[in-house]
């Protein structure tokens, strides 16, 4: 069973490759633009700290840090999951999601397999170059430990903005297409780019326990940050994208059963 | 031109149908809003002022230039899917000028936007987060025919951009570069004042900083007296040079088209 999706998603990955080649300009633009879209908001970071020394406490490279997470959290999202943003209107408004359901596999997972994002590898790219940078700057030994808990934390933030994107997007089973609402949850994620002390505390709460997109930079960050108080919430970092994760695809299996065709 | 004048009122209209994206567009607004204003009053924690630039003075350049980067781009999109889907060769057939026609519903897009999104949500801003009024009724109404030359300016940049749909297929990438110089090099992030000389002395001669930082540093009161004439003169020559650049680069790219559609 799962090796046959493991092969299947195989051939849909060479499908998607066919094409990423087949228009080469076009692969290096995306990945060029999505670098310049991430390098101006460093760029904006660093101009800021030029006048100042610390944020509320926290340091040029503890604010790098979280950056980088966010940003590599997000490339996982952005490469493997993009189609999420289509479902209401390439899929459901075209009425092209009925093809999906009549396949032998499972919808989910045809649908997310159908694109292979490949302007979110620029993300990547600067995501691992931020964290790189800032790394040896935190007050933390690197050993093997330390890596492998990075590691899981940026998979785990990679999948609170899947299942975040998930849930918004299901709702388009009763009203077509949610787009505009999964683009303004998504830009909650903005909030997450710096530490969440910095907020008023209804927002904070807010981004921890309702939408979590705390989890998917800052916490995981503070992790690595001696003193920010935070290290114990940030092991649940796991737990919330498994949590939200589940309850986003038991979402997912409602607004299926709730969904009827566009008609013609 | 009557004929212009209708296709901003349809817009208009079409606008005010999609309601959903207008609520999505002020929420984002609004969330974009906290986030700036928390941001910098940390930023402003420890401090009074940046390059002579006090807490509210900063908040109001930054919510200003904010509105005002939404309004610079905009008509761009339009014209690249229309290009892409090939639809262009018909729309060339019709009885108008696609570019004039494109620029006029955009501006009624613009007005629709203004009414319903930018003004109200300045008025809160102005309730809720210490912004500042123009610091004479002079540079306030400098500011207006600044602001004017700087859409003007930004919009024909997009109309460039968009031309470019010609020779690639990926529009979002496009968009998404466009959109990260313009944040970049316009000022529409930070005062141009904070970043470091060899960005500055660069960025004066781009058309970016027409767009966004010099109408705002106007109403701030970072650019006045003759600084602010000169900088009103540099918008001019900005406006008069991307409009001949884009007559002679869409006459290019027309012939583009004749080849294509055989």
């Amino acid at each position: 069973m799962l090796s046959r999706y493991i092969k299947l998603y195989y051939l849909f990955c060479k499908q998607n490759l066919k094409v990423m080649l087949e228009y080469r300009m076009d692969f290096l633009l995306g990945v060029l633009s999505v670098m310049l879209q991430q390098f101006a908001g460093i760029f904006f970071v660093k101009i800021v700290f030029d006048h100042i020394h610390a944020l509320n406490g926290w340091t040029f490279y503890e604010i790098l840090f979280i950056y980088g997470i966010a940003a590599t959290g997000r490339s996982i999202h952005h490469i493997f999951f993009d189609n999420l943003w289509t479902l209401g209107w390439q899929y459901i408004r075209p009425g092209k999601f009925d093809r999906l359901l009549i396949r032998p596999i499972n919808p989910l997972f045809h649908f997310i397999a159908d694109r292979l994002q490949q302007d979110g590898f620029g993300q990547l790219f600067i995501g691992i170059i931020v964290i790189g940078t800032a790394m040896p700057h935190l007050s933390i030994s690197w050993g093997v430990l330390e890596f492998f808990i990075l590691v899981v934390m940026i998979i785990a933030s990679g999948f609170i903005f899947v299942a975040i994107n998930l849930f918004f997007a299901t709702l388009s089973f009763w009203m077509v297409d949610s787009l505009p609402i999964v683009w303004t949850i998504f830009n909650l994620s903005d909030f997450a780019r710096y530490p969440l002390t910095i907020y008023h505390k209804g927002i904070r709460h807010f981004l921890t326990w309702i939408v979590p997109y705390g989890f998917t930079a800052f916490y995981p960050a503070a992790y690595f940050i001696e003193g920010s108080g935070f290290e114990r919430l940030a092991l649940l970092t796991p737990v919330v994208a498994i949590v939200s994760c589940i309850f986003a695809y038991w979402f997912w299996n409602r607004g299926l059963k709730a969904f009827t065709s566009t008609g013609s | 031109m009557r004929k212009y004048v209708e296709f901003a009122r349809v817009q208009m209209q079409v606008h005010a149908a999609y309601s959903a994206w207008f609520w999505a567009n002020t929420f984002s607004i609004l969330l974009r809003m906290l986030v700036i204003y928390f941001f910098w009053k940390a930023v402003y924690s420890s401090r009074t002022e940046i390059e002579g630039l006090p807490f509210e003075g900063m908040i109001t350049y930054i919510i200003i230039a904010m509105f005002l980067q939404m309004f610079v781009s905009g008509v761009g999109q339009e014209l690249a899917h229309t290009i892409k889907d090939g639809n262009v060769a018909i729309e060339l057939m019709r009885p108008y000028n696609l570019i004039t026609r494109l620029v006029a519903m955009d501006l009624g897009d613009k007005v629709i936007h203004f009414v319903r999104g930018a003004l109200p949500l300045s008025i809160l801003a102005f309730i809720f987060m210490d912004i500042t009024l123009p610091t004479s009724w002079q540079s306030g109404l400098l500011f207006f025919i600044s602001a004017f030359m700087g859409i003007w300016i930004g919009t024909f940049f997009d109309l460039l951009i968009a031309i470019l749909a010609f020779w690639t297929i990926n529009l979002w990438g496009l968009q998404v570069m466009k959109e990260a110089v313009i944040s970049f090099f316009s000022g529409a992030l930070v005062p141009l004042i904070l970043f470091p000389e060899w960005f500055q002395t660069i960025s004066l001669f781009l058309p970016f900083q027409a767009m966004v930082y010099v109408p705002v540093a106007i109403y701030t009161g970072i650019l006045s007296g003759t600084e602010a004439w000169l900088a009103l003169g540099s918008q001019v020559f900005w406006a008069v040079s991307l409009f001949v650049l884009l007559r002679v680069l869409w006459s290019i790219a027309i012939k583009k088209v004749t080849i294509f559609g055989g």
